[in-house]
């Protein structure tokens, strides 16, 4: 046998090894193991003989045989909260913060990796393939000491929760038995996949060996995406609790308690989420390192990277709003308290911060993309109508920010004769921030095209008719969110939310449409002049690691409204948190803790960095002058 | 081209007077009426219509020569932003709002001017021109700045440290939110599911659909649909509820909400916020009635912690109403608004 075969049947071997491991959890949520017991009966539920007690479900409102204890009534004292001389509270939220940021990070890079090594399978241009594969693999490099830092930052959050919030914490795991040691046996899946994907990457880089690889990255970001939903079935619970009566108790069907009614919107909200902060943490490792970068090379390709990881986060952004939207409309489908304290009540003003943060995001991701106009020759053509964008933004985002709830002395309330004031009050309602964000999200479509077109001129036959019709239809979608955020303001509440779909069906069309139009007429298109990697103002890299610290920020923000939307309740309505902090934090105070929160992952993640760049080989660099338009070489190897 | 230009710039320059006259107090704000119900639009429209006449005068100006420095441009356009969101808009705009604007403002202006390398060296190159301070006046200039900055910055931070007696600012919340449950005549209702019982159709069902339909309409009159006169004496059903609550809210609620619903009653100026008025699409249009219940019910005195500075008199209606008695108040303000209560469907 030679070595290549052997190679091969080596790497299909450890290939269904990996996908038979995937199996093993749902073997384990079979009754017997979850459970410890010989015959299929459910722990705690009632031997042959005893009365079965049945209970409602609070959300299913479907019968179950009661299996398992109700939820504690905890009380102020050392055994249901014992805790340091501190708020026990912080303590949990910066763990759970710090942990969240790693685990977004290690889930987010994969799935990057896995496109591009994709791309790089699939080019044809063997150089490019070359470059795509290397980039790949420094996404992989970053990730990998990041993996262990996730790890032991989870070991760090367990271990929090035993010592400070001991009651909750059993309580949880007693609903969740059946599944916590598949969360466990996933992340060693994950783990091993990992460990032979990075590993094994030079020895699987050609040939079937190379498709084989591929898979794995898929199978690895599957394990991932399914621990995510698992942990994302936890607070999911937390919030809107199912599987389980009124007094908490566990009604048998695991089913229920992971699928509550905001489990899957939460799903996609994370996995969006965690994509556009993954996509904006690279790029902020690129601007770094092309701000630090000594030759035009180095220079070139950090320039190429930053590019790459802020083109796939921000692919992820622009639906983020629309995931999130749906989101909050079924928590207030779930309870209208709820959705209430959310935007209208105690935490509306933090829904304020949101929008500003959301905005800083489309703001810096234009911003960048106008200055990398100034890498192309031939693109200073659109660089004199920046200035209506920028106006369109802002107004856009004047609107999204625009509070329902504002803050004024009394004095100004006299003034304003009312709590609603007539001009901008209505800026502060559903309907016209949501035609604010479409604008704006347009808008980043409209950057996205100019920067396609940068230094081409489409030669295509229909070219004229072409660009005309882009033009037409960037008018259409802008007048017709426009409209329909104007609209919504004379039309009842229930009616309006449904407006929401057309506008984001503008949106969308344009996304889609007018950059699969752009792409073909850009075929063969004449080249005015190269793009010039590297030569992009250093104000771009500033506004990328803007990008990164604003989706660091404001993942943050949300988890903290998430988690404090509950108020006083470990699970909503059927466990109540009587510890000394169950109380909601000021703004200012909150602000401050998610900083810290912040700064401590910036400085770790600086850390993190420089780890990895102590494996990179240090390639030898001659300063050359670019090829025009070709993708800069990588900087070194692996 | 030129002609068009040309009437921009006059647009610039027409409406840059106004807003001189209006910031000198030689004019009234609403010399320019704001229209009622399009105001949020005229904003947008305005500011909009000023952008295009700068370009025209910047366009005119350069052609005679006497182009404006970029830098002026920008320091020009966003003083232009600050003081027609002080001055133009009544009432006026409270300045936490403004604050916000006129960070988003200066942030545009500051990423106009840096969008590309040759715009950006025009913005600093003043900004150089003094550090460098090459000439005479520049060398005055950096010598001014050298004393006034430090000048500035303690002005400043005095005004921030210095106590003062000013009112403080109040986050007020507008709807705070309902608790789970209310109880009120000894019975519970669940906010989530609870139902309003005078919401029926002909056949004494709950329909939203069908009252939806009877309802007046919208716009900047409030017309009634034809054969849907709760005030006809045939009417029936949901109507004769709609009139019964209609007798009701001008016994006790109209003195503070107004005749028209609109928070503009015979007492509504007494207090400081005045009531709600119901004809904001931000208050009962976008909120479930059973909301609106627990809150004409509770009125001010029943606010949550969260309702903080708890600035409402409204008194607690259960004391003085039937549950019945507020079902057909709440009906009849939703008819008589031409809104429908908040559905999640």
């Amino acid at each position: 046998m030679g070595v290549v075969t052997r190679k091969k049947l080596f790497s299909t071997v450890a290939l269904c090894a990996i996908v038979v491991s995937l199996f093993l959890p749902i073997v384990m949520a079979l009754p017997s193991p979850a459970t410890g017991e010989e015959a299929p009966v459910a722990e705690g539920a009632p031997k042959e003989g005893e009365k079965v007690e049945k209970a409602r479900d609070v959300y299913y409102k479907t019968e179950g045989i009661v299996v398992g204890a109700p939820a504690p009534k905890t009380t102020d004292s050392p055994t249901d909260y014992p805790r340091y001389n501190f708020e026990s509270r912080v303590l949990i939220w910066f763990a759970n913060q710090q942990h969240l940021y790693y685990g977004s990070f290690v889930l987010a890079v994969p799935i990057f990796c896995m496109i591009i090594e994709f791309m790089g399978v699939m080019t044809k241009d063997k150089a490019l393939a070359k470059r795509y594969d290397q980039l790949a693999y420094d996404f992989i490099k970053i990730s990998l000491t990041a993996y262990s830092l996730t790890a032991i930052l989870g070991g760090i959050l367990i271990f929090t929760f035993l010592t400070l919030y001991p009651t909750f914490f059993a309580y949880l795991s007693s609903i969740f038995r059946p599944v916590m040691h598949i969360y466990a046996l996933m992340f060693v899946a994950e783990s091993g996949t990992l460990y032979i994907y990075y590993y094994g990457w030079d020895k699987m880089k050609e040939g079937f060996l190379k498709w084989i690889h591929l898979s794995m990255s898929v199978i690895l970001n599957v394990i991932g995406t399914l621990l995510m939903f698992l942990a994302n079935s936890w607070i999911g619970f937390m919030m809107s609790p199912a599987g389980v009566d009124e007094q908490g108790r566990y009604l048998g069907n695991i089913w229920h308690v992971i699928h509550t009614a905001l489990w899957n919107p939460l799903n996609l909200h994370r996995i969006l989420g965690n994509m556009a902060f993954g996509g904006g943490v690279v790029a902020a490792y690129a601007a770094y390192k092309f701000l630090a970068a000594k030759t035009d090379e180095e220079r070139a390709h950090y320039d190429w990277m930053g590019y790459i990881a802020m083109a796939l986060g921000v692919a992820f952004l622009i639906p983020l709003p629309f995931a999130g939207y749906w989101l909050m409309r079924e928590v207030y489908a779930y309870r209208q308290q709820m959705g209430i304290t959310l935007m209208g009540g105690l935490l509306a003003w933090l829904f304020i911060i949101q929008a500003t943060m959301i905005g800083i995001l489309f703001l810096s991701t234009n911003y960048y993309l106008w200055q990398a106009l100034g890498r192309m020759r031939g693109a200073e053509r659109f660089q004199r109508y920046i200035k209506y964008l920028v106006f369109l933004m802002a107004c856009g985002f004047m609107v999204f920010i625009t509070p329902h709830t504002m803050v004024m002395t009394p004095a100004e309330l006299k003034a304003m004769g009312g709590q609603q004031h007539p001009v901008l009050g209505n800026y502060g309602v559903m309907s016209a921030k949501n035609g604010g964000i479409n604008v704006i999200i347009v808008t980043t479509v409209l950057s996205f095209v100019w920067y396609m077109r940068g230094n081409k001129v489409p030669t295509v036959s229909w070219a004229r008719f072409g660009n005309i019709f882009m033009g037409v239809f960037f008018a259409c979608a802008y007048i017709n969110i426009i409209f329909l955020a104007i609209y919504g303001y004379y039309i009842p509440a229930n009616v309006r939310v449904g407006l929401s779909v057309p506008q984001v069906a503008s949106t969308l069309s344009c996304l889609f449409f007018m950059f699969a139009l752009n792409s073909l007429m850009m075929k063969g298109a004449k080249q005015l002049g190269p793009i010039e990697w590297g030569k992009i103002s250093a104000r771009s890299q500033y506004a990328l690691i803007m990008l990164a610290t604003a989706f660091t920020w404001m993942m943050g923000l949300m988890g903290y409204i998430r988690s404090s939307v509950r108020l006083f309740w470990h699970v909503n309505e059927i466990m109540r948190d009587n510890s000394p902090w169950a109380y909601t934090h000021t703004v200012g105070f909150a602000a401050n803790v998610i900083s810290a929160n912040v700064l401590f992952f910036w400085i770790s993640i600086l850390f993190v960095f420089w780890l990895g760049s102590l494996t990179a080989k240090k390639a030898p660099v001659e300063a050359k002058v670019g090829v025009p338009g070709a993708i800069p070489q990588p900087a070194g190897s692996h | 081209m030129k002609a068009l230009m040309s009437l921009g710039a006059l647009v610039g320059v027409v409406g840059l007077l106004l807003l001189a006259g209006m910031v000198f107090d030689i004019i009234p704000s609403t010399t320019v009426r704001l229209v009622e119900g399009y105001m949020p639009m005229q904003m947008l429209f305005e500011v909009g219509c000023f952008v295009l006449g700068f370009t025209g005068l910047s366009y005119m100006l350069n052609a005679v020569g006497m182009g404006i420095p970029r830098f002026w441009q920008g320091i020009g356009f966003w003083v232009f932003f600050l003081l027609y969101i002080k001055y133009r808009i009544y009432p006026p705009i409270p300045f936490s709002v403004r604050a916000m604007y006129g960070t988003v403002a200066l942030v545009a202006v500051l990423m106009w001017l840096s969008s590309n390398e040759e715009d950006w060296k025009k913005f600093k190159q003043p900004i150089l021109n003094v550090l460098d301070a090459q000439t005479g006046f520049n060398k005055f200039l950096r010598y001014v700045y050298l004393v006034a900055l430090p000048i500035l910055t303690w002005g400043f931070s005095y005004n921030a440290m210095m106590p003062k007696s000013e009112e403080p600012i109040e986050l007020r919340t507008v709807h705070p939110a309902p608790p789970a449950s209310t109880k009120v005549h000894g019975k519970t209702y669940v906010l989530q599911t609870a139902l309003n019982p005078y919401r029926v159709n002909p056949e004494g069902k709950y329909d939203q659909e069908y009252t939806n339909s009877l309802i007046v309409e919208q716009g900047m009159g409030r017309l009634m649909k034809p054969n849907a006169n709760p005030w006809d004496e045939n009417a029936t059903g949901y109507l004769k509820y709609v009139r019964e609550g209609g007798e009701i809210f001008f016994q006790n609620c109209h003195f503070c909400h107004g005749d028209n619903l609109n928070g503009r009653g015979l007492h509504a100026f007494a207090f400081n916020p005045i009531p709600a008025n119901f004809t904001d699409p931000g208050t009962i249009a976008q909120l479930q009635e059973t909301f609106i219940f627990w809150r004409v019910a509770k009125g001010g005195m029943g606010l949550p912690n969260e309702g903080f500075p708890w600035a409402s008199v409204m008194p607690p209606w259960e004391q003085h109403l039937t549950v019945d008695e507020m079902w057909k108040v709440i009906l009849f303000e939703y008819w008589h608004t031409g809104y429908y209560p908040r559905t999640w469907d």
